[in-house]
């Protein structure tokens, strides 16, 4: 339980703290820390409008959306503490819960029968497409150098495995998840969601018609999904074993130091052409497949 | 740690699969003499010091220095850049490199035996098809070079997995590296011409 209070804890920081990097990696003044919650909080006190042409899908969507990452956020362990799910195999659940946020929003953006919306519910199923190998091949490397096949037990187990190669398992994992968290989230430099221009657009153009309420759900579910994904990779850091209220303040430092990393990378590095992107993506699952490789072999898994 | 390094250097030969200028491949033949150079350092214990120091020497000197230089001298004065448009596209350059790593890991396996290391095999296994997929991927004469230097490291990988063995091969793998030398050495010899086109021609 703990676990899920701190993902709620950090979601409420994440976006203030890329933002606030941003503005002072280009040295403007720039909004308050805590200026995206309250964007949401005059969001959420707006109704919403509903073009014609929309249907029920539309409507449930952004709650189906959050409501998966609610769910997926129920995976996930911290410190000693088992998640508050947790059985074998429960990160394929995990991953599924995420896509099934994502197929709504796809097919929210279809059911608005616009040729824009169309076209970035296209792009955004691609991206997801091709990262999913990423995740299930990286989980995969981690099931293999613990030996199990839940989040619990593979996050407890993962430092006292007595494995020399442990450090760079935590590197590679934590540079994947890192840019999958990016992908997944529609940021830089997949895509940028300060942009202007629908052409250019990915997930920013699936929710062009939303507003009031139903925008603030879909916020929500971004920022969540953030702070869970830096709750993966707290989890490659940190021992499991450590002081509950230590690990407690390491676990906001690593999610404010991953927004950090999120904000200077908008801010010093371009978004890839689009052409580019599938390759930039496909690049992952290959380091991915590297890591599994060489553990299959260490493992002695193949002989 | 020699793991690590192993880790690495497929790591490099990734990137080699999505990179598109001919500068990047220059840089990671330059990392990839580095890294052998780890390798041969860590990993080759039983062979004597002369002939580890000349292998040191080979793959810092070498491999990281000179045929990095001569390459990047070659780039600059052709002017060519970038790969050809028409090569393959590095995103299914890149799913070919993914099955020739299973390949090679498959193959790794079957030709087990106790005087090899696996993952230098496997490597090396992967190292000789992202060199060869180069080849015959790309249509510029320099990215051929490229892939011919990348199938030389191969050979050097192989060399070292069975170092401890045979001190012999590795020589053979410095000796395919004084050949690539001599083979760029002679595009300067030839004095290609940047006007003529002679090095972004595509294959015949």
């Amino acid at each position: 339980m703990a676990g899920f209070v701190l993902i709620v804890i950090a979601a409420f920081f994440f976006p203030g703290i890329i933002l606030r990097t941003k503005s002072i990696a280009s040295g403007r003044k720039g909004p308050g820390l805590f200026q995206p919650v309250k964007d949401i909080i005059v969001l959420l006190k707006k109704g919403s409008v509903f073009s014609t042409t929309t249907g029920l899908i539309f409507q449930i969507a952004p709650a189906v959306t959050l409501a998966s990452v609610i769910c997926a956020m129920l995976l996930l362990p911290f410190a000693e503490q088992k998640a508050l799910f947790s059985f074998e195999g429960d990160f394929v659940l995990f991953a599924y819960m995420l896509a099934l946020g994502k197929f709504f929003t796809v097919i929210a953006a279809l059911d608005t029968g616009s040729s824009f919306e169309g076209m970035g519910a296209s792009r955004e199923a691609l991206f997801s497409l091709l990262v999913e190998p990423a995740f299930f091949i990286l989980l995969a490397t981690f099931a293999m150098f613990t030996g199990y096949t839940s989040f619990s037990v593979i996050f407890n187990h993962f430092f006292i495995t007595g494995n020399d190669y442990v450090m760079i398992y935590s590197i590679i994992g934590i540079y994947l998840f890192i840019q999958i968290a990016m992908v997944e989230n529609s940021r830089v430099p997949v895509d940028d969601p300060k942009t202007h221009l629908e052409l250019t657009m990915i997930h920013e153009v699936m929710i062009l018609d939303y507003s009031g309420f139903d925008k603030a759900l879909i916020h929500i579910g971004t920022y969540l999904k953030f702070a869970l994904y830096g709750s993966l990779i707290y989890n490659l850091i940190v021992p499991a074993g450590w002081n509950i209220f230590l690990q407690a303040g390491l676990f906001l430092a690593v999610q404010a130091f991953f927004a950090i990393v999120i904000g200077l990378t908008e801010s010093f590095r371009a978004r890839n052409k689009m052409n580019k992107n599938p390759k930039f993506i496909l690049t992952l699952s290959a380091i991915a497949w590297i890591a599994f490789t060489v553990i299959l072999i260490l493992t002695y898994k193949l002989v | 740690m020699v793991n690590y390094l192993i880790a690495l250097f497929a790591v490099t030969l990734m990137y080699f699969s999505s990179a598109d200028r001919l500068i990047t491949y220059v840089k990671l033949i330059a990392l990839q003499g580095l890294l052998l150079c780890g390798i041969a350092i860590f990993g080759l214990k039983e062979v004597n010091t002369a002939n580890l120091l000349f292998i040191v020497a080979e793959t810092l000197i070498f491999k990281t220095l000179i045929l990095p230089y001569l390459l990047t001298r070659i780039i600059r004065r052709s002017g060519v850049t970038k790969v050809h448009r028409l090569a393959m596209p590095g995103f299914y350059l890149l799913i070919f490199s993914i099955f020739g790593l299973l390949i090679s890991v498959v193959l790794a396996t079957i030709l087990i035996n106790p005087f090899i290391n696996t993952i230098y095999l496997a490597i090396a296994l992967f190292t000789l098809v992202t060199g060869m997929l180069l080849i015959v991927t790309h249509k510029l004469i320099i990215s051929h070079l490229i892939g011919f230097l990348i199938i030389e490291n191969a050979v050097f990988m192989f060399s070292l997995a069975v170092g401890s063995e045979m001190p012999m091969l590795i020589n053979v793998g410095i000796l395919l590296d004084i050949f690539v030398g001599v083979l760029i050495l002679g595009f300067f010899g030839l004095r290609l011409k940047p006007h003529t086109n002679e090095l972004t021609l595509l294959k015949d």
